[in-house]
């Protein structure tokens, strides 16, 4: 049912396309690193959505990653990520308010930058 | 009573705030305190030893001890709102409030007894008093409680603690955790006039006895960040004293842990640098309006506590990292403010908090502290840190055991879990995770955040689906807005237009036409949300209009509201009088995605020339994100109707969306030739290069746009992205302070 989808799932999803281009290449090729996401549609840690975002092959799965541990681990809620991804708000801010959550490598999750997410276009 | 429960404590056994003279462990602790005046008198010097007793409910969290080590003092504020009774009692009325589940009910059992007798230990040197029998048999509890009090006895006279057998208690770990942790901290208290080595002793021999691995400083929670604090102080202040003896297991443990982060003794000099020679107490200071603050604040506001708590993780690391540069940065400063609460952030806004004056009590005290603070005050505020955490941790464990709670903050606050990451990171950044760069990118990120909030601030009322008119509007009076506002949209001023219809709507705030156009000016200057807004109106006053219908559909798609943007597109096809028929009406409650595509395939069969149905469809297929069948769509409309610039755009859009990012430039360019100043088609366009990682073209597009719309807030997002990619840090002021001149003439098109 549609009302239950993520906005984030949109994001990912473009992201999953994006990967395949020569810029998704480049950036899976700079960055290196995986990724999980734990996005939660009101309040961190509840009805989580995981998705992991493996730039050392250049994928996206919906799901637990599985090849080990990811680097990094985020917590966020879906609204936060949307922010996040189309770079209104900064990692570091929401890492200090609370609204992002972290585990794992922070040198990894240093180099997660809003950047790596291609951008929606609007109809 | 279990021997769980006299180890843990039942949950009876605490009543925060409860007076001393009804509270028979407070009377116990008093006694205690009283028949020693020097550790009386110690104690009043220290009222950080207070953070012992009284913990605030909201340490729930299972890491709270990592928050007290940054934070000693924090838990001030249930101890300092109860002056009426002197400082030791008060710290020991809070310690049984805090006690939870400690060892309360034995240490009642003593009281009940009498006032502490001597120990057994004691006897060869005391005559004891008559009605005293230690029992070191029976019950398990009835043991341990009789063992405990002998210790407890034992610090009356300063006399070694002798190890006693005792039967087979049958302590778990964890009870053996408590008591060991537990019995060293209350040592602390009750020797306080004693050297260290004596303390050890006594704690290792109860420990020994309860056959508990007595070890209790070299390792376990108690070890901790404070342990390097208080490496660094013995260094700096050479030997004052002669080391415990396990401190040097903590010297030698802690040069291992700093050596791959690089001299140890630097970052201790260079914390000495800069906070002086007096460094305990200025830190402390800190604390004490810290924790003022927070007593203010009361508990209305845990987001703040709990950010201020971060940045307080975060102040402490970051003041160890011993790069000047960093030292002196903004960010830090940032962050030390708002450690200290002087700046709350609210919604992603940092504002100054109202400090009114702190406590009497910290003034108080630190008049008495900076008057000269011994070392062993430093250190009994440093043991004395850890203490709460630990029972925080079971108070924590116990309470979500035991159900509901009574203060729902509590739970709010345990919720938010702040420690973990602000532990994680604080040890990562101990282990030098970081690069040289990190220091640059945290006052970076804090420079941007500042430039963010002002954009945050203006955005609030849009994102809530609130219109927001503009300051000043030169058509507001104007004889005919609308017209005007219709002229200006024509030719393409859309910024102007949005100012003459906003008049207009000023003027006529039914006018379904005006807040439509308004909305659709909205829409082409690249801000969805003041299109939804305004569309929202148009939609209150004229319900069924189909463009109205179809654009709220399309902005909730681009906002990624799924729901919505079905709902309006479903809205779409009930009130067209033609398709109107094909609506089910029971199906308006719950919308499924496949029904409401199922209903437009059968209009667009039944009518294959109406151009409109197919834009429809293509716009539902970029919600479920069928790509391709949404270009076939927007393809076969734009068939029946080759001069609409914003169906050009919606399929450019798509086509990016699907990544045919040198498509979707094509298309954009469509739409441009039709309509110069199409803002929307412009961000687009940026967008598209941006997505290619060709970043300087999409800095020129995006600057384009902007020109035209100052106001698209997405479009100053996206560039700034843009700048940092193309590594043009040098544009990120006029970017920040949206000084589109410059910009202009930097990046033209």
């Amino acid at each position: 049912m549609a009302t239950t989808e993520l906005k984030s799932d949109a994001i990912f999803e473009l992201l999953k396309r994006f990967l395949g281009t020569e810029e998704g290449i480049a950036v899976k090729n700079k960055v290196n690193l995986v990724y999980q996401f734990n996005i939660s549609p009101k309040k961190i840690g509840i009805d989580e959505v995981i998705y992991t975002i493996d730039l050392k092959k250049g994928e996206v799965i919906k799901g637990q990653y599985e090849g080990g541990k990811p680097d990094a681990t985020f917590s966020l809620k879906d609204e936060d990520f949307i922010k996040l991804a189309n770079g209104k708000l900064n990692p570091q801010i929401a890492f200090m308010r609370g609204a992002l959550k972290i585990k794992g490598s922070l040198s990894a999750a240093q180099k997660f930058t809003p950047d790596i997410f291609p951008k929606p276009a609007k109809l | 009573m279990a021997m769980r429960e006299l180890v843990t404590g039942g949950a009876a056994c605490a009543v925060p705030g409860s007076s001393s003279s009804s509270n028979p462990f407070g009377a116990l602790a008093n006694a205690l305190i009283g028949s020693s005046s020097k550790t009386q008198e110690r104690l009043k010097e220290i009222p950080t030893s207070t953070t012992t007793g009284t913990e605030p409910p909201f340490y729930q969290d299972a890491t709270a001890e990592d928050r007290l080590r940054a934070l000693p003092g924090a838990d001030f504020d249930h101890s300092f709102s109860h002056h009426s009774t002197p400082q030791s009692s008060e710290f020991l009325r809070g310690f049984r409030s805090a006690d939870q589940n400690g060892f309360a009910d034995a240490w009642e059992d003593i009281h009940r007894s009498g006032p502490p007798p001597p120990p057994p230990a004691l006897l060869d040197h005391r005559l004891p008093p008559p009605q005293f029998q230690p029992t070191l048999e029976g019950p398990p509890q009835r043991v341990l409680s009789n063992f405990l009090h002998s210790f407890v006895g034992s610090s009356h006279g300063g006399i070694p603690f002798r190890p006693a057998p005792l039967p087979a208690l049958g302590l778990s770990e964890g009870d053996k955790q408590c008591i060991r942790d537990r019995s060293s901290i209350m040592a602390r208290h009750f020797f306080a006039d004693k050297s260290e080595d004596f303390i050890n002793a006594q704690v290792n021999a109860l420990l020994s006895s309860l056959d508990i691995d007595g070890d209790v400083r070299a390792k376990g929670p108690l070890a901790g960040r404070f342990r390097e604090l208080e490496d660094y102080w013995n260094e700096s202040q050479g030997a004052l004293r002669p080391r415990p003896p396990q401190s040097d297991g903590w010297v030698a443990e802690f040069s291992q842990h700093r050596i791959d982060h690089g001299d140890p003794n630097a970052w201790a000099h260079s914390f000495e640098q800069q906070h002086g020679a007096n460094s305990w107490a200025s830190e402390f200071e800190q604390e004490q309006r810290l924790v003022s603050t927070a007593d203010q604040m009361g508990g209305a506001n845990i987001s703040n506590l709990a950010a201020m708590e971060q940045t307080r993780m975060l102040a402490h690391t970051l003041a160890q990292n011993n790069d000047p540069k960093f030292q002196n940065s903004k960010f830090l400063q940032f962050v030390s403010k708002m450690s200290r609460g002087e700046l709350i952030i609210d919604d992603n806004q940092v504002k100054p908090a109202a400090l009114s004056s702190s406590g009497d009590w910290a003034t108080e005290y630190q008049q008495q502290y900076t008057a000269g603070p011994s070392w062993v005050d430093e250190y009994a505020g440093n043991q004395l840190s850890h203490g709460p955490d630990q029972w925080a941790k079971e108070f924590a464990a116990e309470r979500e055991q035991s159900g509901p709670v009574d203060e729902q903050w509590v739970n709010e606050f345990s919720k938010l879990h702040v420690n973990d990451w602000a532990d994680e990171f604080g040890r990562q950044v101990g282990e030098g995770a970081f690069g040289e760069s990190s220091a640059d990118n945290w006052a970076d990120a804090y420079d941007e955040y500042l430039n963010e909030q002002v954009v945050a601030k203006q955005k609030s009322d849009a994102s809530r689906g609130v219109y927001v008119f503009s300051d000043m509007n030169p058509y507001v009076g104007h004889p005919n807005p609308l017209k005007e506002g219709q002229e200006l949209f024509r030719k393409g001023l859309l910024s102007e237009a949005v100012l003459a219809l906003e008049a207009e709507v000023l003027k006529n705030p039914d006018n379904a036409e005006g807040w439509r156009l308004l909305g659709i000016a909205h829409a082409e200057n690249d801000d969805d949300q003041q299109a939804i807004a305004a569309m929202m109106r148009a939609h209150e006053a004229g319900p069924t209009n189909l463009e109205v219908l179809l654009a709220l559909g399309v902005s909730h798609t681009n906002e990624l509201e799924q729901a919505a943007a079905l709902k309006y597109l479903y809205g779409w096809l009930r009130h067209h009088p033609k398709y109107g028929t094909l609506a089910n009406p029971e199906l308006s409650d719950s919308l499924y995605y496949a029904d409401v595509a199922r209903l437009f395939n059968e209009a667009a069969e039944m009518s294959p020339e109406d151009a409109d149905v197919h834009i429809v469809l293509g716009v539902l297929y970029n919600l479920s994100r069928e790509y391709d069948k949404a270009i076939s769509s927007f393809q076969r409309a734009l068939k029946l109707k080759p001069q609409d610039y914003s169906l050009w755009n919606k399929l450019g859009a798509t086509q990016a969306n699907s990544v045919q990012s040198a498509d979707a430039i094509l298309a954009y360019q469509q739409a441009l030739d039709l309509k110069p100043n199409y803002v929307r088609a412009w961000a687009n366009m940026g967008i598209s290069y941006a997505n290619q990682g060709m970043h300087e073209d999409s800095i020129r597009y995006y600057v384009r746009a902007l020109a035209m719309n100052p106001k698209a807030d997405n479009a100053w997002q996206y560039l700034r992205i843009s700048l940092s990619c193309a590594s043009r840090n040098d544009m990120f002021e006029a970017c920040d302070s949206r000084n589109i001149d410059v910009l202009q003439k930097e990046f033209p098109l």
